[in-house]
């Protein structure tokens, strides 16, 4: 289907119409393509964060995830490795697309239990560049997103909150890859329209046949630091049960996570 | 001919050369002044390579510290303070607004506004119900209503990293800190927070601008502006004052033509050798001025005398320049000396001040004996018909002064014991002031007590806990490992974790790695290696051993951190028992650690108060620690230790920034750590501005006197040589000693401060005060040579000498009173210190110089004198 589309336009030269394709499909495309390959999956996570002083410090976790369905709710699970005096914190979202996320934190130095603030979405997630929303993904419906120009490689997307009270950014836009459908960049403007924020892709793989990104960078164009994410040891579909995304294996990481 | 003859020959019969001369070389030299460079930062007290000066910017780099300047918003009159939503409006839009300012002809110099610290930009932890911690900004938006404004207000008061710092525990005052990329910025910031300020509407809202670096670079800016009204004041006073005296226009334009090209030349040389123009290089003017404005008073005061007797110009100022000569070099000699010495205290703008003091003095002096009569000669002779006293004038129609002056000389020749113990009773009491002497300084005070940067300063540390800030940094002595000791270290470890049968296997295997890996050069490079093959054996791992080469590698992890000391419990609990004995102790407003951050966090993370204190193992610190970083500001943390958690930073503020309490701060610290041992080897060390005045004080103070005392045995000997006697030359230093007894025990009587412009001009009180002495005394001498006793000596020396000492003393002293009327404390003090030393000086010449000549006459002229003759019947 995707090459005979374009191959109508041709034809038809309706370029109002077919120039600009459904961008609610291609947001709901890009959405799958970043967070919802496979049922579920894992992956060794490693977090370098850098200062404007090219100081750097690393976190190594392994996150897992399950999917409800594909576009629907799903669940994560962070369990950090490294640095050793945070190992064994863990960290567990329940995404809902209707309503608001649930989260918690486990702190095993304190024995604490912890849910976050659903408000605290666009807060650092553990002193990085990267936010909580970045890791498990902004709902969607959340911004208006116009299609602003497509590219031979790129479908380029702005996007506006519907809440802007409740965010940082004025508008941030997109890039999207028109093949793998994976966002590629991202740029924030702030409340001025002055950029502050990017987003990367670095690296992308097949694996068991989904492309994801196993390397992307956040930059914060303000104080000048950034955070490359490197994503290793990628499976998907492996048979992850919906139990072990509950409070009690918070306190109790299972041996998927461990590994 | 003396050299002295063969220079007035030159410019009695070239007078129009060398005024062309002069003033092609004063312009040429003049425009190298427009290369001019200003400095105003008094950072550069200290020179840049001065370790304090290095760690200080160091520190700024390891926290990512700025400069701050503090805008304070006050709302005394509102029942909520500032937390109404009127004002919380205002303090939201003037932090918009400052974010994006930047200085317009240096855009680099801006408002850091990732940075700002106001209630808008910064963190508040709270409870959101559920057990739901939340980080939310504490000012997301403007609030609307009084609820809203409240929850700020509660919001923030619970906070104890704000509460005294942000918001004022008063209610009534807000502080908006903007960190500012550099100090230079400071000023014109200022100005454009207070033009956005007189667009807000009224509603009993007063602002406030405060912080070293505004007060520094506001002075810098005023001090040239104040450059531009006090020196053309005082040259315009003195220019009067010698129209009174002399009633010759034409004659004194002169004195200030010396002293234009004096200055010009001078300030030409400073800055076309590279010089920046700094608070202290700024001052050359007002210190060359009066200089070089007493010699040619002194000539003037001579020939105006003379003039009249010989009815001959040619010969009055040749007989002046003779009679003058010396006593000229040696008084621009000896106030050179006091300057150059300047040159050896550690501070180079004040080096670079003496030196080309000294050289502006010796320019003056050789302006003034080429000039002068010069000038002279080239007036029409028929303009000085009228000018001068006749003797016979003088002898009939004395002046009031001329009157008094005589009288004065036989008062001293029949008391002058009387005299004398008066003013040894004087310097006595002057001694016991010198001893209570402050050292101090603070440079909000250079600016008079209404100034609004005072007012400012008053307003905002009576409602916040101080905004003066210092550093302590606390590094750890991590101790460098060899690889073989960091095997041995890293194998006990290893031991401890061999608890089954799995982990038995690993730790077997991880010592043979760590054995191996121990062959490597160096510790890095170990650690490294082990990383990688410890890595690799979990990959090859089986089922049952891989969680424990999980627990080998965490272990690993933790040995490569164990110089992380900021995130030891016992190490925190440290930090804050020092905050709380500083605080206990009153020498601090308020101090900000990572102690105060985990225990605030500890605490909202249980929701319990009681839990308002350090976990009790690394994890919990580093887990509260992570749990702070989940928040808008993960970076906040890394003000208060560096990410490798090996240095933290105590954030200290001071409600006051004089150098005295930072001293007994500096003081308590020392004998706090003495007294308790940290649980790990620590370093302290010191940074911050408050501190960093406080160095270049120290060095001033200790340079100053030095180069005083140098100074001191200079023209110690320098006068030896003039007069050829070494009695002579003690008898010159009398008054210069008294002098300076005098003028500093005054300072220690009313309590006033020595800071830097009273350090500095000690050196001036050394140049002027012994001018009168050398000119006093080499009348003397010849005078006695001339009339052969002390007795008819002392007549003459009370009519024409006397007159020229009391005509300078009045018009340096009333010349520079226009500097009293500068909004800048440093300007007043030269004032008064200029009028003091003239007055003092001259009372000292003219009172104990006599007094005590009559006492050891006899056995201070060796040639017969009629007292000594056979008492009369």
């Amino acid at each position: 289907m995707r090459f005979i589309l374009p191959c109508l336009c041709t034809l038809f030269y309706a370029a109002t119409v077919c120039a600009a394709p459904d961008v609610a499909e291609i947001v709901q495309k890009a959405n799958f393509a970043s967070y919802y390959n496979g049922d579920d999956g894992s992956s060794l996570v490693e977090m370098v964060i850098t200062d404007s002083q090219d100081r750097t410090r690393t976190r190594l976790f392994t996150i897992l995830r399950k999917d409800e369905s594909d576009g629907g709710n799903q669940s994560y699970y962070v369990y950090f490795k490294r640095p050793s005096d945070i190992r064994k914190t863990t960290f567990l979202v329940h995404k809902h697309i209707q309503s608001e996320d649930d989260r918690w934190l486990y702190l095993p130095g304190l024995d604490l239990l912890k849910r976050l603030a659903a408000s605290d979405k666009r807060t650092s997630f553990m002193g990085s560049h990267f936010f909580y929303e970045d890791v498990s993904g902004r709902n969607i419906s959340e911004d208006l997103h116009t299609l602003e120009e497509e590219t031979a490689e790129y479908y380029i997307l702005n996007n506006i909150p519907k809440k802007p009270d409740e965010v940082e950014f004025s508008a941030y836009t997109i890039w999207i890859d028109k093949t793998t459908y994976l966002p590629m960049k991202a740029e924030y403007l702030d409340k001025s329209g002055k950029g502050y924020r990017t987003m990367e892709v670095l690296n992308t793989a097949e694996i068991q046949g989904f492309t994801t990104v196993t390397k992307s960078k956040i930059s914060d164009l303000n104080s000048g630091g950034s955070t490359i994410t490197t994503f290793s040891e990628i499976k998907y579909n492996i048979g992850l049960d919906q139990s072990l995304f509950t409070e009690r294996y918070l306190r109790r990481p299972p041996r998927e996570a461990r590994q | 001919m003396t050299l002295g003859e063969k220079l007035v020959q030159t410019s009695i019969k070239r007078p129009k050369q060398i005024a062309i001369a002069l003033g092609v070389i004063t312009l040429l030299l003049g425009l190298l002044i427009f290369k001019v460079h200003v400095d105003t930062d008094p950072e550069n007290m200290l020179s840049p390579d001065e370790p304090v000066r290095i760690f200080h910017n160091e520190t700024k780099k390891d926290f990512s510290l700025y400069d701050m300047v503090i805008l304070g918003v006050v709302n005394t009159s509102h029942p909520d303070g500032v937390f109404n939503p009127e004002t919380l409006n205002h303090v939201y839009d003037l932090t918009q607004y400052a974010a994006t300012l930047s200085d317009p002809e240096h855009p680099e110099r801006q408002v850091v506004s990732s940075k700002i610290m106001a209630p808008s930009t910064v963190d508040a932890i709270s409870q959101a119900g559920l057990g739901q911690v939340s980080f939310s900004w504490l000012m997301p938006k403007p609030p609307e209503t009084r609820e809203e404004s409240l929850r700020i207000r509660d919001l923030a008061m619970s906070n104890p990293l704000l509460k005294g710092t942000l918001v004022s525990e008063d209610e009534q005052a807000i502080g908006i800190y903007l960190p500012i990329t550099s100090k230079n910025f400071a000023h014109t910031l200022s100005q454009q927070l207070t033009e956005k300020i007189a667009t807000l509407s009224a509603n009993g809202d007063e602002y406030y601008i405060t912080g070293l670096p505004v007060a520094e670079d506001t002075f810098g800016k005023e001090m040239f502006v104040q450059m531009a009204i006090s020196a053309p004041g005082a040259m315009l006073a003195i220019f009067l004052l010698m129209l009174f005296f002399f009633r010759q226009i034409r004659l004194i334009i002169s004195p200030m033509i010396v002293a234009m090209i004096s200055v010009i030349t001078t300030m030409g040389l400073l800055i076309g050798t590279g010089h920046t123009l700094h608070i202290m290089s700024s001052m050359i003017p007002i210190f060359l001025m009066p200089i070089a404005v007493v010699d040619s008073i002194h000539i003037l005061s001579e020939f105006f005398d003379e003039y009249q007797a010989t009815r001959n110009r040619r010969q009055a100022i040749e007989h002046v320049v003779a009679t003058l000569f010396t006593p000229m070099l040696y008084t621009s000699l000896t106030s050179a000396a006091g300057f150059a010495s300047l040159a050896f205290t550690p501070i180079p703008p004040v080096q670079a001040f003496g030196i080309f003091v000294a050289i502006g003095i010796m320019i003056a002096w050789f302006t003034t004996i080429i000039f002068i009569p010069a000038y002279i000669m080239l007036m029409p002779e028929k303009s000085l018909v009228n000018f001068g006293v006749s003797k016979n004038t003088m002898r009939e129609h004395p002046s009031l002064m001329a009157r008094l002056l005589r009288r004065q000389g036989r008062f001293i020749y029949a008391w002058p014991k009387l005299i004398m113990i008066t003013a040894l009773l004087i310097t006595g009491v002057a001694i016991s002031g010198i001893m209570k002497i402050q050292v101090n300084d603070n440079p909000i005070n250079w600016f008079t007590k209404n100034h609004e940067i005072r007012v400012a300063d008053r307003i905002l540390n009576s409602h916040f806990k101080g905004t003066y800030e210092a550093f302590l940094i606390l590094e750890s002595n991590g101790q460098d490992l060899t690889p073989s000791e960091a095997n041995e270290k890293f194998s006990g470890m290893l031991k401890s974790m061999a608890v089954d049968d799995p982990s038995k296997i690993v730790v077997a295997k991880a010592l043979a790695l760590s054995q191996r890996a121990a062959s490597a050069p160096d510790l890095d490079t170990m650690l490294k290696n082990m990383e990688e093959t410890f890595i690799q054996a979990q990959d090859e791992a089986s089922d049952t051993t891989y969680d424990a080469w999980s627990d080998a590698l965490a272990l690993l992890d933790q040995f490569k951190h164990r110089n992380q000391v900021f995130k030891r419990p016992d190490v925190l609990e440290y930090i804050g028992g020092l905050q709380a004995h500083l605080l206990q102790k009153g020498l601090v407003g308020k101090s900000n650690s990572i102690t105060d951050m985990v225990k605030k966090i500890h605490s909202e993370l249980f929701n319990d108060p009681a839990k308002f204190s350090v976990p009790d193992s690394i994890g919990g610190v580093a887990q509260s620690l992570i749990s702070f970083q989940n928040s808008h500001k993960p970076n906040d943390l890394y003000h208060m230790v560096t990410p490798d958690f090996q240095k933290a930073n105590i954030w200290v503020q001071l409600q006051n920034g004089d150098n005295q309490g930072m001293e007994a701060l500096v003081r308590e610290v020392e004998i706090y750590i003495l007294g308790h041992q940290p649980p790990v080897s620590l370093q302290h060390e010191w940074a911050g501005l408050t501190y960093l005045n406080v160095v270049w004080q120290d060095k001033m103070v200790s340079g100053m006197r030095d180069s005083f005392i140098g100074s001191f045995i200079v023209v110690l000997i320098m006068m030896t040589i003039l007069f050829r006697s070494p009695t002579w030359g003690l008898l010159a230093m009398i008054p210069l000693s008294m002098t300076i007894a005098w003028i500093y025990g005054v300072i220690g009587l009313i309590g006033k401060d020595y800071d830097m412009p009273v350090a500095v001009l000690s050196s001036l009180t050394l140049g002027l005060a012994v001018d009168f002495a050398i000119h006093f005394l080499e009348r003397v001498r010849t005078t006695v040579a001339e009339t052969g006793s002390w007795k008819s000596a002392i007549t003459l020396m009370f009519e024409e000498p006397a007159r020229a000492i009391s005509r300078n003393v009045i018009v340096i002293a009333i010349g520079f009173t226009p500097l009293l009327l500068a909004p800048l404390v440093p300007y007043k003090t030269v004032g008064i210190f200029l009028a003091s030393i003239m007055v003092i000086s001259g009372l000292a010449t003219m009172f104990i110089l006599p007094a005590l000549i009559t006492i050891i006459q006899n056995w201070l002229f060796t040639l017969p004198l009629e007292d000594q003759e056979a008492p009369k019947p």
